[in-house]
């Protein structure tokens, strides 16, 4: 039998081919951004080595700050809409007396099987200035408030992250639905029983027992918002101005559009670094106990 | 208390009102890019913005199907998803396999290692894989988007099958063994069948995940007839900002085969997506 489970040759077989393909495409550019951050390079040339001149560049560049704020800005909207909204939707749904649930799970899950540049096009038609659903819908309430929703540099930011919002809602929803139905229900009725009214039992019951849930679902929107880009390329192209600028946007900017590679790769390295932090923070505050009924 | 009133606290009228709001906000954009992809500017702009169109227009189809590169767009998502589901799967589950059951020294830091990667962002790998497929010669091929996207996806589906393969019974390879049976028989006609509903589950996730991929394939890939349809759709942006019904079609067509998918198989697709909370919590 040990001999049957540790065949070399077929191990290498079964392994190298994956081990392989990820340390190449994966690991090594990790690796290599990590060392071109401490270069000037063109991703050309040979390039020269700086040290840590690209990070006291990027540290007084203003525009580090704007992208640092809006991905604050855009990971704060995004898990508070999307967690939030999820939650209440979750507890609604998972109550047996409500009618159509096999259609309101449909509802709040199809826009998550969209792709980014649908969505984004999509509600780039709904924000529009002049035909937009959002300016019409005022309008047809008598209401003559008219916004150029994406291009007021104050606003921009907020209705790019509406619509990450909108987009992922029905993927937390999923998640927090999976975890309330595998809560047993005894655990409510008790809580009911004692004089409970619903929405109280499931905020002293339930959210505590969604702790797992929830640290899920923040890594996920809060390092999602931190690292968005696809939201801002197509929607405003960081603009008005530099208003909706994001790490990763300032990395592409960097590397695409005026060749520094280096402090590109800089600012890349400032994001995981970012994504690491609140990660272990997101960790450390909410208990890590896994539950067993 | 009144029966009446115990059975509409129960309904909760309110929170049922709410949620079907919700759900209108979440599919109304949707079905308004559908009418509007049946209209002309006219009936969007001013006649009937916001219903059904009264006489659906299904040449603004035809027209973006045929005026612009929307079926090379959509042969090239096909062709990259369909390479990318099959690699990914087959890669992983050979590695999953090893992994979960055989024996071998550094088995454990390989899984680690393998593991690291789903904290990797994409974003932060972007510059130098960019130079890394120009360097190897792939840049401008299909390749240069299939082989990131298999290998993206190693990290997340190793870890699933890992799962799988280590709720089976040694006994089983054992039996195999006894019989005569070499590894690779074993693997194939044993365990691959008991893993099957963890491989449906990653079929769909790979798919969607490649299917919708948009940043790489705008830094990979610059050549029109190379594009898949989330980058393709883009540049219809500038050439179509004049006829939104035409614009419109494009993105009904493009989010057809996934929103079908999810349709035929909602809860399939919801658990494939969602499967990440309980390996990776």
């Amino acid at each position: 039998m040990n001999k049957f489970l540790g065949n070399r040759a077929a191990v290498a077989v079964f392994i190298l081919p994956a081990l392989l393909l990820y340390s190449v495409i994966v690991f090594w550019p990790l690796l290599q951004t990590l060392y071109r951050s401490l270069f000037q390079w063109d991703g050309l040339n040979p390039g020269t080595f700086l040290f840590l001149d690209n990070y006291k560049e990027l540290f007084q560049d203003e525009l580090f700050r704007t992208s640092v704020y809006n991905g604050l800005i855009f990971a704060v909207i995004i898990a508070v809409f999307q967690i939030g909204v999820g939650t209440l939707l979750a507890f609604g749904v998972a109550d047996a007396y409500v009618k159509g649930r096999k259609w309101l799970r449909i509802s709040f899950f199809i826009p998550v099987v969209l792709s980014v540049t649908v969505v984004c096009q999509l509600w780039m038609a709904v924000y529009n200035g002049e035909y937009g659903l959002l300016n019409r819908l005022f309008q047809a309430f008598g209401m003559s408030y008219r916004q150029d929703w994406l291009s007021d540099p104050d606003k921009a930011i907020y209705a790019i992250a509406m619509v990450n919002a909108w987009h992922f809602m029905g993927y937390h929803f999923a998640l927090l639905f999976a975890a309330v139905k595998s809560i047993p229900e005894h655990f409510l009725e008790a809580a009911r029983i004692d004089g409970a009214s619903k929405w109280k039992a499931h905020w002293l019951i339930t959210v505590p027992l969604l702790r797992e849930t929830y640290r899920f679902c923040l890594v996920l929107a809060v390092t999602g918002g931190l690292s968005a880009f696809a939201q801002m390329f197509i929607m405003t192209g960081g603009g008005p101005g530099t208003s909706t600028y994001t790490l990763t946007y300032l990395m592409y900017r960097s590397a695409f559009r005026i060749n520094e590679f280096g402090y590109g790769s800089a600012s890349a390295v400032v994001l995981v670094i970012e994504c690491l932090i609140v990660t272990l923070l997101i960790n450390r505050l909410v208990a890590r106990d896994r539950i067993v009924y | 208390m009144h029966t009446w009133m115990i059975r509409l606290r129960r309904q909760a009228p309110l929170s049922q009102l709410l949620m079907w709001i919700y759900a209108v906000l979440s599919v109304y954009p949707l079905l308004w890019m559908v009418f509007y992809s049946l209209k002309d500017n006219n009936e969007i702009f001013v006649t009937n913005p916001f219903g059904p169109p009264l006489s659906p227009r299904f040449e603004n189809y035809s027209t973006a199907w045929h005026s612009f590169q929307v079926p090379v767009y959509f042969l090239n998502s096909v062709l990259v998803s369909a390479a990318t589901v099959a690699g990914a799967i087959v890669l992983s589950v050979m590695f999953a396999y090893a992994a979960a059951r055989m024996r071998w020294r550094f088995r454990e830091t390989a899984r680690m290692y393998m593991v690291v990667g789903l904290f990797i962002p994409v974003q932060v790998i972007l510059l130098p894989l960019a130079v890394l497929m120009r360097d190897i010669h792939l840049a401008n091929s299909l390749l240069s988007l299939i082989v990131p996207y298999i290998a993206f996806n190693l990290s997340f589906a190793t870890l699933v099958f890992y799962g799988f393969f280590r709720t089976i019974p040694f006994e089983l390879e054992e039996s195999a063994c006894m019989d005569g049976a070499s590894i690779y028989r074993t693997f194939w006609s044993i365990m691959l069948p008991i893993v099957r509903p963890a491989i449906a589950t990653m079929i769909i996730f790979v798919f969607l995940s490649a299917w919708n991929e948009f940043p790489l394939a705008l830094i990979l890939i610059s050549k029109e007839e190379l594009k898949t349809l989330p980058l393709g759709l883009l540049f219809f942006q500038g050439q179509f900002t004049t006829d939104w019904g035409a614009m419109g079609a494009v993105m009904t067509m493009a989010s057809l085969p996934t929103v079908l998918l999810y349709v035929f198989f909602s809860e399939k697709v919801e658990s494939a997506l969602t499967v990440g909370s309980a390996v990776k919590g």
